[in-house]
């Protein structure tokens, strides 16, 4: 048998390559967190155009979220008509309440945003064995698989927020009894909050999602978070009740959610001083529980990475 | 030293055992019954720096599973194992910037978006250096030919167009060392052919070294002057292509053209008949029979032309790959 004539669509190759085979020099500008701030940055690039090439479904996914986030706006304006108050002297009146639920949506639109198409994506990845090619990058896969993906969309939500509290905020400014303004100090440390809430949210859907290691899969992970979005959705005095103090002790110590909204919401509805004996424990327990999440999270994630099995090829 | 050293390399799967019906599914809620699976059973293996070696052997015989190893992909049950020094299961970010894996079936490259918005993303996780980045995008687009679709998104690709691209994302780097499993499965002739002539050439020019898994025999023909048979998770062979035929083939293909006439009907006393279209004969013979063989047949029958040749390669690794399973 003779081989067949070469093809024409083959063009010679070119008579060598430009360069030897050399040791490769590397970007050191900014050193290891500049890489990954340029990492970061291109994921959120990458995301955008991305989103920009299906841009109906991306004002679409805006408009529902906008949609939700009115809806549940309406409700509580509907709820304030028959109280003052959420619960009697807690604090809790219509403003500082909006005040809360704006701290909700900042901090949902953010995990939405950054982490939850991702830790979704990943028990995905891991059923389909698509987790391989993030183990072959020099690059921490967490944070790989954590940023792959950014949900600009998700932000909407964030600026509706953003709108809730500014009204609030104006309205306790210029409310005849008690009004004040938030000082510099509160400000600082409400973003510090809102960060720790963030990544408090963020341990809880690694760990869910690096379940998905040993159980193949694991789909409940939209279902799991409006689970607990609806309990760290109120302030945390509704629960003290014979009834609900199991579960603001099980939310707030064992599976930290509750002091994710509920520590900087009190920080920005109130003036700093003078506080309740128990705020500022449970300011540092918030730290404390930040530090503990994230540091468990790793440990859980790391772990699960040992037992990965990839998949078929 | 070996870029490539591994030792009685050993990984088991634990898997369920799945009956069928509703009642068993019901039953398996309580009890499951599994099995242990023994993909890879204790590979020795030493590659020099440079090497270019074909992993040939059946569905499931432990190829991939052990290219998997070798990236650090998975963990292995038992055994060792370094590439460049460096035991790549513990996912050193060192290791893993000198190294690349190209998967046939999968796709690591962003489906909606443009191959160049990857190759970006690859270029800041690997901290390429911008003018060194472009040198190389440039010299490896034109290489492949794939300059004017940089731009169009990857789901629009064809299979061929997809599969360079996914090459260059990998070379991206300049690894030393390149894990191929089946670059080039599902792809016509053509394609096959370009991304062979594009592999002899790279590795020519970088002298890297190249571990590439296919079923496709043109592939390791044209690439690998060394050939390594996996089979039921060990290594059943080790050394170059033709010498496959001598250690696993025990016959000869002898084809004999008769001189008109009736045919003899005690031909298959000769051997194993393949292939009659009389006056064309192919006949099948042990190695050693075969002088013997012929000197008889030249004695009793009219013979116009013989021929004595080797079977196709295929067919000897077909063979053994059914012995071996």
């Amino acid at each position: 048998m003779t081989e067949p004539a070469e093809p024409q669509r083959i063009t010679p190759l070119r008579e060598t390559l430009t360069e030897p085979q050399t040791e490769l020099p590397r970007v050191t500008t900014g050193g290891e967190w500049g890489r990954y701030l340029r990492v970061f940055l291109t994921f959120a690039r990458n995301s955008l155009i991305r989103d920009m090439t299906f841009r109906a479904d991306f004002i679409f996914h805006c408009i529902s979220s906008i949609a939700w986030t009115a809806m549940n706006v309406g409700f509580y304006l509907i709820i304030f008509r028959f109280t003052s108050m959420i619960g009697e002297d807690t604090g809790w009146g219509q403003d500082e309440f909006f005040l809360f639920l704006a701290t909700v949506w900042f901090i949902n639109s953010l995990v939405q945003a950054f982490f939850m198409p991702n830790a979704n994506e990943f028990s995905e990845l891991i059923r389909t064995g698509g987790l391989d090619f993030a183990l072959l990058k020099p690059i921490d896969t967490q944070f790989l698989i954590s940023f792959r993906r950014i949900e600009w969309s998700a932000l909407s939500n964030f600026a509706v927020g953003l709108l809730i509290a500014g009204i609030s905020l104006h309205s306790l400014a210029t409310r005849e009894e008690a009004a004040f303004y938030p000082s510099p100090l509160s400000l600082l440390l409400y973003g510090f909050f809102v960060a720790c809430g963030v990544a408090i949210m963020y341990s809880v859907m690694i760990c869910l999602a690096a379940t998905s290691v040993w159980l193949g899969r694991n789909q409940s992970l939209y279902d799991f978070w409006f689970y607990i979005t609806n309990f760290s959705r109120y302030p945390m005095e509704i629960y003290n009740t014979p009834l609900g103090r199991p579960l603001l002790g099980l939310f707030t110590f064992v599976v930290p959610v509750l002091v994710v909204v509920n520590v900087p919401a009190r920080i920005l509805a109130r003036p700093l001083d003078p506080r309740a004996d128990w705020e500022l424990p449970l300011a540092v327990w918030a730290c404390v529980a930040t530090f503990g999440c994230v540091m468990f999270s790793r440990w859980l994630f790391r772990h699960s990475l040992k037992s990965y099995r990839s998949a078929s090829s | 030293m070996a870029i490539i050293d591994v030792q009685e390399l050993t990984k088991s799967y634990r898997v369920y055992r799945k009956r069928e019906g509703l009642m068993e599914g019901v039953r398996g809620l309580f009890h499951r019954d599994y099995t242990e699976v023994e993909a890879v059973r204790g590979i020795n293996l030493r590659v020099e720096a440079g090497e270019f070696v074909a992993f040939l052997g059946p569905n499931g015989a432990g190829k991939t599973t052990t290219l998997k190893l070798l990236s650090g992909v998975i963990n292995p049950t038992g055994g060792t194992a370094t590439v460049m020094g460096f035991v790549p299961w513990q996912r050193q970010n060192e290791y893993r910037r000198r190294f690349a894996l190209v998967m046939g079936q999968k796709n690591q490259l962003w489906w909606d978006l443009p191959a160049q918005e990857s190759y970006r993303l690859h270029q800041q996780i690997y901290g390429v250096p911008a003018d060194r980045f472009q040198k190389t995008l440039d010299e490896l687009t034109d290489l492949l030919e794939v300059k004017d679709l940089l731009g169009q998104p990857v789901r629009e690709l064809s299979l061929g167009e997809r599969m360079k691209m996914e090459l260059i994302a990998a070379l991206l780097h300049s690894p030393e060392v390149l894990f191929l499993d089946e670059p080039t499965i599902g792809l016509d002739v053509i394609a096959q052919h370009n991304i062979q002539r594009f592999l002899r050439f790279y590795q020519e020019q970088r002298k890297i070294t190249i571990l590439l898994t296919s079923h496709y025999m043109k592939d390791v023909a044209a690439l690998c002057k060394r050939v390594v048979i996996v089979a039921g998770g060990l290594v059943q062979y080790d050394g170059s292509l033709a010498g496959i035929i001598d250690k696993f083939s025990g016959k000869k293909i002898v084809t004999l053209q008769f001189a008109d006439g009736d045919r003899p009907a005690d031909l298959d006393r000769l051997g194993t008949l393949l292939d009659t279209h009389w006056p064309k004969v192919k006949i099948g013979i042990t190695r050693a029979d075969v002088p013997r063989v012929l000197a008889e047949t030249l004695r009793d029958y009219a013979i116009e032309d013989v021929s004595v040749e080797d079977p196709p390669l295929e067919d000897v690794i077909a063979d053994l790959f059914h012995q071996v399973s």
